[in-house]
């Protein structure tokens, strides 16, 4: 029962740990020319539709509007972007896993697109409002590439813990 | 019936994308409070953070202390030659402020746009996209936080109070400030401060844009810029920073100068948010809305 706790909790210290990670690194570290984003959240996330959902669940799109909510309420000021990206995204991925096999080449390579598609979505819907206006060419090599390279390493590292873990939830609980 | 399904799918892109224009509309427009599921979320996460920052802040400390044993006897010697100008600087200080005081009670002006109270906050987090300078700090309504007030480091003015929560606030960073935020400064030179206005920040030159300044005024590089306590809610005599650059306009009729924030906008453990002593009226804010 306490299981089905575990996903929340894990996304909910995430979200917190994605800001407290900004102020609490070297400055040199964290404000490099680069514009490292974290998204910690949308990895788990996308774990999550990997290795938790059936093909007939929706937890992982479920928990990526909430927590795409919340990341707007506290590190943004502009609400529903990240809702919208993380939901999109998700649901995307979510339809291209029936497909596909669950193995790790295959995890690997919807976490890279995942993480694209938001951040180009994101960009996209920040241009729209001004709240960036840097051009299309220098977005491409000051964030989206650190930013995807950044959250892989993130990715690699969270996998082996959450992989078998995330398939022994989804057998106790969605099949219960 | 895979028609009925891909029309389904079609409906709910577009609903969503419609809640995502109503949302962003919503959020942009110029809000003085936030609402209430807002803020209960703040409050929510900025408690969270609160209890993970201690232990992690007190690591920090230890290590920052056995840092500072190392060069303990080094920065001995040296406190120990300042203190003795310290002290006569001390008395002369004194002494001024009370010919100040003196002065202001025969001349019946009581209240000085310089005086402030400062609120001591510490920052707990800040914003993950990278896009938004904003950080959380630990002090709000409760503490007597109010929108627009002035965060400040030791080092200078960063940026401030862009929405309050109950214990909470977030911060808007001198680095992301846009056209609406402005700030009334002055370029300190001995006889004459030369007044102008801050507004918007250069992310190439990392340095802010001090626009509308008069084209006969020389300004130099190295000169400081301090804020003028004229209109808004900022107090006076805030360090902003430090000029780099002076441009021309492109029509020749104002100037305006690159600005470096004096203090580090990005290792900030903990701020001082101030309050005017005196009453404000919010001169900028009138005139922004008549602007728009």
């Amino acid at each position: 029962m306490i299981q089905r706790f575990y996903l929340p909790l894990i996304l909910l210290f995430l979200l917190v740990f994605q800001g407290m990670a900004m102020s609490l690194l070297p400055g040199s570290l964290a404000y490099s020319d680069y514009l490292i984003t974290p998204h910690w959240v949308l990895v788990i996330l996308i774990l999550i539709t990997i290795f938790f959902d059936h093909d007939d669940t929706y937890y992982s799109l479920l928990y990526a509007l909430t927590f795409g909510i919340l990341i707007d309420m506290v590190y943004t000021s502009i609400l529903g972007v990240y809702m919208f990206s993380y939901g999109i995204v998700i649901y995307l991925l979510h339809g291209l896993k029936k497909m596909l096999h669950g193995n790790f080449i295959v995890a690997v390579l919807l976490a890279a697109l995942g993480i694209v598609l938001t951040e180009l979505m994101l960009f996209t819907i920040y241009s729209f409002v001004q709240v960036t206006d840097i051009p299309w060419e220098s977005f491409l090599s000051i964030r989206l590439v650190p930013t995807i390279i950044a959250n892989m390493i993130f990715f690699l590292l969270v996998y082996p813990l959450l992989k078998g873990r995330l398939e022994k939830w989804a057998a106790n609980i969605l099949s219960s | 019936m895979p028609s009925l399904f891909r029309k389904k799918r079609l409906i709910l892109v577009l609903v969503s994308f419609i809640l995502l224009v109503a949302l962003i509309g919503f959020s942009l427009r110029e809000r003085s409070e936030l609402t209430w599921p807002e803020k209960f979320v703040h409050d929510s996460v900025g408690w969270i953070q609160t209890i993970f920052n201690q232990p992690v802040q007190f690591i920090q400390g230890t290590y920052a202390n056995i840092q500072d044993i190392s060069s303990t006897y080094e920065q001995n010697e040296i406190l120990k030659s300042r203190l003795s100008q310290y002290k006569s600087i001390m008395q002369e200080n004194q002494l001024l402020k009370k010919e100040n005081e003196e002065l202001r009670s025969s001349l019946d002006y009581q209240e000085s746009l310089t005086e402030y109270d400062p609120i001591d906050a510490s920052v707990i987090a800040r914003s993950s996209e990278r896009w938004f300078s904003q950080m959380i700090v630990n002090r709000g309504e409760a503490h007597g936080v109010e929108r627009n007030m002035a965060v400040i480091t030791g080092e200078g003015m960063i940026g401030k109070v862009q929405s309050t929560d109950k214990f909470h606030s977030t911060v808007q960073l001198l680095s992301g400030f846009g056209l609406s935020n402005r700030i009334s400064a002055w370029v300190w030179q001995d006889d004459d401060p030369i007044h102008g206005l801050i507004q918007g920040y250069d992310e190439e030159s990392k340095s802010l844009l001090l626009k509308e300044i008069d084209s006969d005024a020389e300004i130099n590089e190295g000169e400081q810029v301090v804020s003028s306590g004229k209109g808004g809610v900022f107090p006076a005599g805030l360090l902003i920073g430090e000029v780099t650059k002076v441009e021309m306009d492109q029509y020749g009729l104002t100037q305006t100068a690159f600005i470096k924030p004096a203090a580090d906008l990005y290792d900030i453990n903990q701020v001082m948010i101030v309050d005017r002593s005196m009453p404000t009226h919010n001169i900028e804010e009138t005139d922004e809305e008549e602007e728009e």
